[in-house]
């Protein structure tokens, strides 16, 4: 068994896992430096969300290992990944997931509230989240009352507030448009440096993973160094059959 | 056939639902047939047989309002974006619906009476013998027409009932005016149906699911749209402007893009904005609060109306005639009015105290965990409080009957009223589990959201622990209390 780098927080080796029979990662070894914006790209149906799921402790690896900071995750039981997620990790979906109760300050406090803090200083935390994120007069707006880009600028908020160790976020901009997408962006790799927060993006766009440190593609369930897609033929029997529909 | 086949196919938890809906037909079915068999053996007081009849309605009201909420809830004929991209859509599984709980209906009436058949044909081995045992008609040729109309008569009630219930929306004036403005499928206020249909069908509803079903647009091909036709309908795009856009993708792919997801990249991106109305794409379009359930004072009203009735009915002279069957004590007209009126108001206030139980729930600087707790029952109290409501008019109704009878033994409650009873409670209790388990699988998205953000487990049973307790403590007192002021004319 090879060593973990010092240098490395979050460490895997030989991940393999399929869904339900189908393989989703063949093998993928990986390892985040502390403090560094980590791109996973690749294309859909990569294994970037499977990649991220196992590195996370959502999911367990049929086989292979993750390591968090010298601490096995792949040998832990639910429950202790479920506070290792809650204390130490973040995580960011593609769509923002908030819980349509209850209000954006009250979402963004959510994690803080339920490792315990007092409801005062929580809500303190959150609104300097928000007004940090710009979207300080949405704080008591409800999920549906929201643009979009806003409620994902609040699921960004809800998943820095508690400092996490690593941060991972699933395609974080997938949904907005191009202008909000950069400014989203630039908040969380901003806030992420400066509380030295380790991120692992996962993204599609070679425009996001251009502000990352260092950028680890994928393509079909292995760890490739560089995508040479074959080029693009021209549309087989193309001129028989025409897609103008 | 394809109603059979979807049947088929269904999950274990379903096809117990469904025979409980057959069960409960059955008892109704059997109810009925009694009935008939008391019209037989006392041919000379119709009167008596009617009213027998009048009080199958109870059970029969119960059995219905199980039948419609478990095909409400049945996963098999849930709106499918794949299945209504084949034509089969909301008019076809409302049909589909209607004939599966015709189904179960009809096999639990044919239980009925083949169970009927066989206590008449050996009544000395009854477990009720005498008058009850009579009800039977024993050695009395059954008439068939009257038998088929009775036996037709439960099947034919549930799968009306569920048809209009699940009847498509937007099907003209004339429905709105037939049911008067009910919930429909696919209206936004549907509650549980529409926020599914808005999380999308295919979207994985827990941690373990592949992420393949994930819509990653708002405009995606499958992703979380409904199945409502306005939705469906993308003719806003010209076959010019499309043309355009796929030559424009080709000559991105030849320029060295990335696989097939520059294009659907560049259909995204060039997608025409107005595809449909907004808020059908929008999965937080149904989470709107809802408005404040408006039953409360109405059904406080019709409860005092109800209770004054009864009071003052069982102070003047007892009028004969109506006698519950089975034997139960003289009861006035006015009583039963009272007693009806009092089941109305508790089920029209029942939403409004949920949503009073939530608030307070969450009030004075709540936690995560109360706040969890009240917020959501807020938002369920309409979903929830009526069926609390109907489970607390019942429970209501049987404590008042324990306590009328107990003490005075004015006389004993009859076989065929316990199994009325029984068959009443049964569904209603069933019901409310139904509709529990249908809000949470409403909100399996929100709590999948929460697994991942680390949200102990322990935290989210103990706020649904939490919301049942809340829900007992207020709806128990008012249950007892109502049933004691009930009782109170008649025990004297």
């Amino acid at each position: 068994m090879v060593d973990q780098p010092d240098s490395d927080v979050l460490w895997a080796r030989a991940l393999t896992h399929a869904h339900n029979g189908s393989p989703a990662l063949r093998g993928v070894s990986i390892g985040v430096r502390e403090g560094e914006i980590l791109a996973v790209s690749g294309p859909r149906g990569s294994g970037k969300t499977t990649l991220l799921r196992c590195l996370s402790g959502q999911f367990r690896p049929q086989e292979g290992e993750v390591w968090f900071n010298s601490t096995p995750v792949h040998t832990m039981g639910p429950l202790t990944r479920e506070r290792l997620r809650r204390d130490r990790f973040g995580w960011i979906d593609p769509e923002p997931v908030l819980v349509p109760e209850l209000t954006a300050w009250e979402n963004t406090a959510l994690p803080l509230m339920l490792r315990g803090t007092g409801r005062r200083a929580a809500k303190k935390a959150a609104l300097e989240w928000l007004e940090r994120l710009d979207i300080g007069g949405c704080a008591r707006k409800r999920p549906y009352a929201l643009l979009h880009s806003e409620r994902q600028r609040v699921v960004v908020a809800r998943a820095l507030i508690g400092s996490p160790t690593v941060l991972f976020a699933d395609e974080p901009t997938a949904p907005l448009h191009r202008a909000e997408r950069a400014h989203v962006l630039r908040t969380l790799t901003t806030a992420a440096r400066s509380h030295g927060i380790t991120v692992v993006l996962a993204t599609h766009d070679a425009d996001t993973a251009e502000l990352a440190d260092r950028t680890v593609t994928l393509l079909d369930g292995r760890r490739v160094n560089t995508v040479h897609l074959p080029h693009a033929p021209e549309a087989e029997g193309r001129a028989a059959c025409s897609l103008s529909v | 056939m394809l109603a059979l086949r979807l049947a088929r196919g269904a999950r274990p938890a379903v096809h117990l639902l469904r025979l409980l809906v057959m069960a409960a037909s059955g008892g109704t079915g059997f109810l009925l047939l009694c009935v008939l068999g008391h019209a037989l053996t006392h041919p000379e007081a119709p009167a008596k047989s009617l009213l027998r009849l009048a009080w199958c309605a109870a059970p029969l009201a119960a059995t219905v309002y199980l039948a419609v909420t478990v095909a409400r809830t049945d996963p098999a004929t849930r709106p499918r974006p794949g299945l209504s991209a084949i034509g089969l859509g909301p008019g076809r599984l409302m049909a589909v619906s209607a004939t599966t709980t015709a189904l179960c209906s009809v096999l639990g009436s044919l239980a009925s009476l083949l169970l009927f058949l066989y206590l008449r044909s050996d009544p000395a081995d009854l477990p009720f013998a005498g008058d009850a045992g009579r009800a039977l008609a024993p050695g009395m040729p059954l008439p068939l027409p009257a038998t088929l109309t009775l036996l037709s008569l439960v099947p034919a009630v549930t799968a009306g009932a569920v048809a209009l219930a699940l009847r498509p929306a937007g099907q003209g004036p004339w429905w709105t005016l037939l049911t008067g403005g009910l919930g429909s499928r696919g209206a936004p206020r549907t509650g549980g149906d529409g926020r599914h249909r808005a999380d999308g069908g295919g979207r994985p509803q827990s941690t373990q699911a592949p992420a393949d079903g994930r819509p990653r647009s708002a405009g995606g091909p499958d992703g979380g749209r409904p199945w409502n036709t306005r939705g469906r309908d993308d003719g806003h795009r010209t076959t010019a402007a499309r043309h355009g856009v796929r030559t424009r993708a080709r000559a991105r792919l030849r320029r060295g893009g990335n696989g097939s997801h520059a294009l659907s990249a560049e259909l995204d991106a060039h997608a025409p904005v107005p595809l449909a109305p907004a808020q059908e794409h929008d999965p937080y379009a149904t989470t709107a609060p809802r408005a404040v359930p408006g039953g409360l004072p109405w059904g406080a009203a019709v409860l005092a109306a109800g209770l004054a009735v009864e009071a003052y009915a069982s102070r003047s002279a007892s009028a004969p005639g109506l006698v519950l069957p089975g034997g139960f004590a003289d009861s006035p007209a006015g009583v039963l009015t009272g007693w009806l009126l009092t089941a109305l108001g508790l089920v029209l206030a029942g939403p409004g105290l949920t949503h009073v139980c939530g608030r307070l729930l969450q009030s004075v600087r709540p936690g995560a965990l109360r706040l969890l707790a009240g917020r959501v029952l807020q938002e369920e109290a309409e979903r929830l409080g009526r069926p609390l409501g109907v489970l607390c008019a019942v429970a209501s109704g049987a404590f008042a009957l324990a306590t009328v009878d107990s003490p005075g033994a004015r006389s004993a409650i009859g076989p065929f009223t316990t199994l009325g009873g029984l068959l009443v409670t049964g569904c209603t209790v069933l019901t409310l589990a139904v509709v529990v388990a249908e809000a949470r699988d409403s909100r399996a998205h929100t709590t999948a959201a929460l697994v991942r953000l680390g949200a102990p487990a322990t935290v989210l049973r103990t706020a649904a622990l939490l919301r049942a307790g809340a829900l007992l403590a207020l709806f128990s007192p008012l249950t007892l209390a109502i049933a004691a002021l009930a009782a109170a004319p008649l025990a004297d």
